[in-house]
């Protein structure tokens, strides 16, 4: 539904690209995130999408329109892209009533519906986000979570080919934006409206994408479901941005055989670690290897010389979280994140073993 | 980029339309400065085929001893007008800012309607009181004391100085109280914390913190009193005591032989210069400022000190202000309106009270003055927010190559004194622009110059207000399908209708008010309200004079209320400096 290839874009005033040759493919109703830290270059993205900024080179294509090619000298101006959008400040226009900011983008519809279908279509909007009953409210007296459901409704009414989500819930308290995400999620795939999503929470994009491009200095670094971007990252600033992990710089000792299940080893400030390993790294490679706190098995007492991926070090610190207990080891001077059970006997300066299944330790690029 | 710069000529008509008005608005400022520039190093009467250049006029004003004069005088009048604007502004900012005083929306109300009370009303009011020969204080004061000379002469430096002090307070209080309410009370909360003892604290934190803010009001208020016209001209330019703008005046209009425009041109250009050095000076102290991180925009509730025994004296101090600076010299008017000429109040004089001089003012003419009047009331702010809208949007916007010589050149005219734009303005009319368009003794060469002299004060309201409205707004309304007339329309002009609102009011006021301008550019014809009061006040006839300004003042009263009306919805009741 939306292509794009090689975009590129360098703001007037800056020195590096916002974006360099980002390409991308969204199929029809998939829910596309792009993830990322603030700077990447990913509202860049969409705002190219949406026509508000106008790249420097590639191409963008929406349905079976070019909306925006440098080689053919194409620009379609934002307003006759029919997209919905939902702005990071909602951009709820504080001069009209709820009803009048959805019935807005009515007006510009073509074919132009009559009065009364207008009427219908708004309070049809405004009844999808349930603020059908405060559609005479004037728009500024509505509560944040309220306003949010409206910038969505207005998005939507003039039933857009695309959708785009600019940090929609970024603006939220943290309980209501839990709930916003589901409700979100659920409403677009109802609709099976094509969604482009950017967020810089990891947790939004693992729990509402079908795909996930995790994008660093204006590129794309990965692409690929939620479960595959975290379980597998490409490298390590990927597995390091979506949820937490300790990353180990090493050798590679032993190359992996593809037979072998790709399994091979490296050598870290922690000792020797067995691990997954890509068949194409040689003995000398530099990699970085991951493991994330949660699979890491902790016992007390001192370490087998003999068992292989387990490793000996002393408790540092110990945080209470509630819902688990999250402390760190010290293994010389290198320090691992552990997360284990609430009812886990740790203290600080305790000797432990931790173990670090082989199946979970990733080595990937730096 | 050169790929973005290839779609940039795409035609929108709104990007046009609006770049079109932003760059006539700008040209005119350009034009008029770089005319006076041009006339000052002429020789010979502009227009003249043989016009040869000269740095002849620079020579013979720099080595005229009554420029220097002229140029001590300005400086005295400069220094008594800050001394008095200071000393009274600044107590009555601290009693309505950071003491229980009672009424404090009436101080500011009284101060804003003070701000537009014609400055040639009150000075008039002044020549009735303390001149020399007719001020009524003097003969009464020689009565009593059988003095053979008058003990006061307000035809002085010092005396215009009192008067335009009294006159520019308003606007002096008006800085000092948003630079005291913008100042974090936690500074002096923590001083006290640290130990001061309050008087400590508001002398060696409060004081130094306002420091930069009071420097920079005072060479605000030190620029607007330098090229003040009003109160110099009514009360020196009949025994010849000017100040640089008056001096530029009588050069123009000598009361004999023909004026010599290249010189008028050189004395303009070094009021230019003058002007632009405070100007300079101004933005330096201004951008020093926000070192202190005493402006930090946000508004504060500071401790409000109890006045307790101290609040009689304290309201009948600000009473006696507005008494002393405001309504005596109106209530003179009053009195001198109703009699044939000034006399000392007594049973014969009331008796001779009539309304004579109110009808002896021409009806036709009196009508004549009212139509240019509205019509420049009406068509200066409009022209006036329209172009400001068209440089904003341009500036903060479209964004294209050269906006900021837009913004600089939109800013430039708050530099300029009116009395220069209104030279510039005749000069250009009458000798470059006549052939082609014959502007000159139509009303609409006041409509543009007025229009010129209110650009920065338009552009200031509009581009503030317009920062404020999120880009995402009109961004939002684009994504929904509106094209760039769409989103002006239906987005930005009505999020800036308030803001519109009052600054055209604002502008209609300052423009009824307004004499520098018409002083130079008006003739028979196109006369505003203010001329007719001056062309009395010229011809000496001294009733007749305030019977016209009482009858602008009550005119006024209805456009007040508007104000007042327009101020509360756009939420600007305490309001800011505006020129």
């Amino acid at each position: 539904m939306i292509r794009i290839r090689d975009l590129a874009l360098t703001y007037p005033e800056a020195n590096a690209p916002a974006v360099r040759g980002v390409s991308l493919d969204i199929a029809e109703g998939a829910f596309y995130t792009l993830l990322g830290p603030s700077g990447c270059g990913k509202t860049t993205t969409l705002r190219c999408v949406a026509g508000l900024e106008r790249p420097d080179a590639g191409e963008i294509i929406i349905g079976d329109e070019t909306v925006f090619s440098a080689a053919d000298g194409i620009f379609v101006p934002p307003h006759a892209r029919n997209i919905g959008m939902v702005f990071q400040s909602y951009a709820i226009w504080p001069h009209m009533t709820v009803f009048d900011n959805v019935a807005f983008p009515l007006r510009y519809h073509r074919p132009r519906p009559s009065r009364s279908e207008a009427r219908d279509r708004v309070m049809a909007a405004l009844a999808l986000v349930r603020l059908d009953k405060l559609a005479g409210r004037p728009a500024p007296n509505l509560s944040g979570g309220q306003q949010q459901r409206l910038a969505l409704a207005r998005a939507l009414v003039a039933e857009p080919r695309v959708l785009l989500l600019d940090e929609p819930l970024s603006n939220l308290d943290a309980k209501l934006r839990e709930d916003m995400r589901l409700e979100l999620r659920d409403l677009v795939r109802r609709l099976r409206v094509t969604t482009l999503f950017v967020t810089h929470e990891q947790i939004e994009a693992l729990t509402m994408s079908d795909v996930i491009a995790v994008m660093k200095d204006g590129a794309i670094v990965q692409e690929g479901a939620p479960a595959e971007v975290y379980g597998q990252p490409a490298e390590s600033f990927v597995a390091d941005f979506i949820g937490r992990t300790n990353l180990l710089s090493g050798q590679v000792m032993t190359p992996a055989v593809s037979t072998d299940g790709g399994l091979g080893s490296v050598a870290t400030p922690v000792g020797l670690l067995h691990c997954r390993l890509d068949a194409s790294r040689r003995v000398g490679d530099v990699v970085t290897l991951a493991v994330r706190p949660e699979h890491i098995a902790l016992s007390l007492g001192a370490a087998d010389a003999t068992d292989p991926n387990v490793v000996a070090g002393e408790v540092a610190t110990v945080a209470y979280l509630g819902n688990l207990i999250e402390c760190t080891v010290a293994i010389g001077s290198h320090a691992l994140r552990v997360q284990l059970h609430p009812s886990a006997p740790v203290a600080p300066g305790a000797r432990v073993r931790l173990a670090l299944p082989i199946e979970y330790c990733l080595a990937m690029r730096q | 980029m050169t790929g973005a710069a290839r779609y940039r000529t795409r035609f929108d008509p709104a990007r046009i339309v609006m770049l079109a008005i932003a760059a006539a608005a700008c040209l005119c400022v350009l034009v008029l400065l770089a005319a006076i520039l041009w006339l000052s190093f002429t020789d010979g009467t502009p227009g003249d085929p043989n016009l040869g250049y000269t740095v002849g006029h620079y020579v013979e004003v720099f080595s005229d001893s009554f420029t220097w004069r002229v140029l001590a005088n300005t400086v005295v009048f400069l220094a008594v007008t800050l001394a008095v604007a200071f000393a009274l502004a600044l107590p009555i900012a601290w009693l309505v800012e950071r003491t229980d005083f009672p009424g404090k929306p009436v101080v500011f109300t009284l101060m804003t309607v003070a701000l537009l009370i014609p400055g040639f009303a009150v000075a008039l009011g002044w020549l009735f009181l303390l001149h020399p020969r007719i001020g009524l204080v003097n003969q009464a004061v020689m009565a009593l004391f059988g003095l053979e000379h008058a003990p006061f002469d307000i035809s002085t430096i010092p005396g215009m100085g009192v008067v335009e002090g009294l006159s520019l307070t308003p606007i002096a209080f008006i800085m000092i109280s948003v630079a005291l309410r913008s100042m974090d009370p936690a500074l002096e909360e923590a001083a006290a914390m640290s130990g001061a003892k309050p008087r400590q604290a508001v002398w060696r934190i409060t004081l130094r913190l306002l420091w930069p803010a009071l420097l920079a009001a005072a060479i605000y208020v030190a620029a607007i009193c330098f090229a003040a016209f009003d109160v110099p001209a009514v009360l020196g330019l009949t025994n010849r005591i000017f100040t640089f703008s008056t001096y530029v005046f009588r050069s123009l209009t000598p009361t004999e032989g023909a004026p010599e425009y290249g010189g008028v041109a050189t004395l303009s250009v070094i009021m230019l210069a003058i002007a632009a050095l405070m100007s300079v000076s101004y933005r330096a102290v201004q951008r020093q400022a926000p070192r202190y991180a005493v402006v930090t925009g946000k508004a504060y509730r500071p401790r409000l000190s109890p006045l307790g025994r101290a609040k009689g004296p304290a309201l009948a101090f600000v009473t006696a202000f507005f008494l002393v600076s405001q309504a005596l010299p109106l209530v003179m008017l009053g009195w001198a309106a109703g009699l044939p000429f000034l006399q000392t109040p007594s049973a014969h004089a009331v008796a001779a009270l009539s309304l004579d001089n109110f009808r002896s003012i021409p009806t036709d003419l009196l009508l004549r003055i009212i139509g240019n009047t509205a019509i420049l009331m009406v068509a200066v702010p409009t022209l006036t927010m329209v172009a400001s809208l068209a440089i904003s949007w341009v500036v903060l916007r479209a964004k294209p190559r050269g906006a900021a010589l837009v913004d600089f050149l939109a800013f430039l005219p708050v530099t300029v004194p009116p009395i220069v734009f209104s030279v510039a303005a005749l000069l250009l009319a009458l000798f470059v622009l006549n052939a082609a368009v014959p502007l000159y003794g139509t009303i609409w060469l006041l409509v543009i110059v007025y229009v010129i002299a209110r650009l920065s004060y338009g552009t200031r309201m509009t581009n503030t207000a317009l920062m404020q409205i999120h880009r995402e707004l009109e961004e939002a309304a684009q994504m929904s399908g509106a094209a760039s007339f769409g989103v002006l329309r239906a987005i930005v002009v009505p999020l800036l209708a308030p803001t519109i609102l009052y600054a055209w009011i604002w502008i209609a006021l300052l423009s009824y008010r307004e004499l520098t301008l018409p002083v130079v550019l008006a003739t028979g014809s196109n006369l505003p309200f203010s001329m007719l009061v001056w062309s009395y006040v010229q011809s000496s006839s001294y009733g007749r004079a305030s019977a016209a300004a009482l009858i602008m003042l009550a005119l006024m009263v209805p456009v007040l209320l508007l104000y007042w009306l327009a101020a509360r919805r756009a939420g600007l009741l305490t309001p800011r400096v505006a020129r």
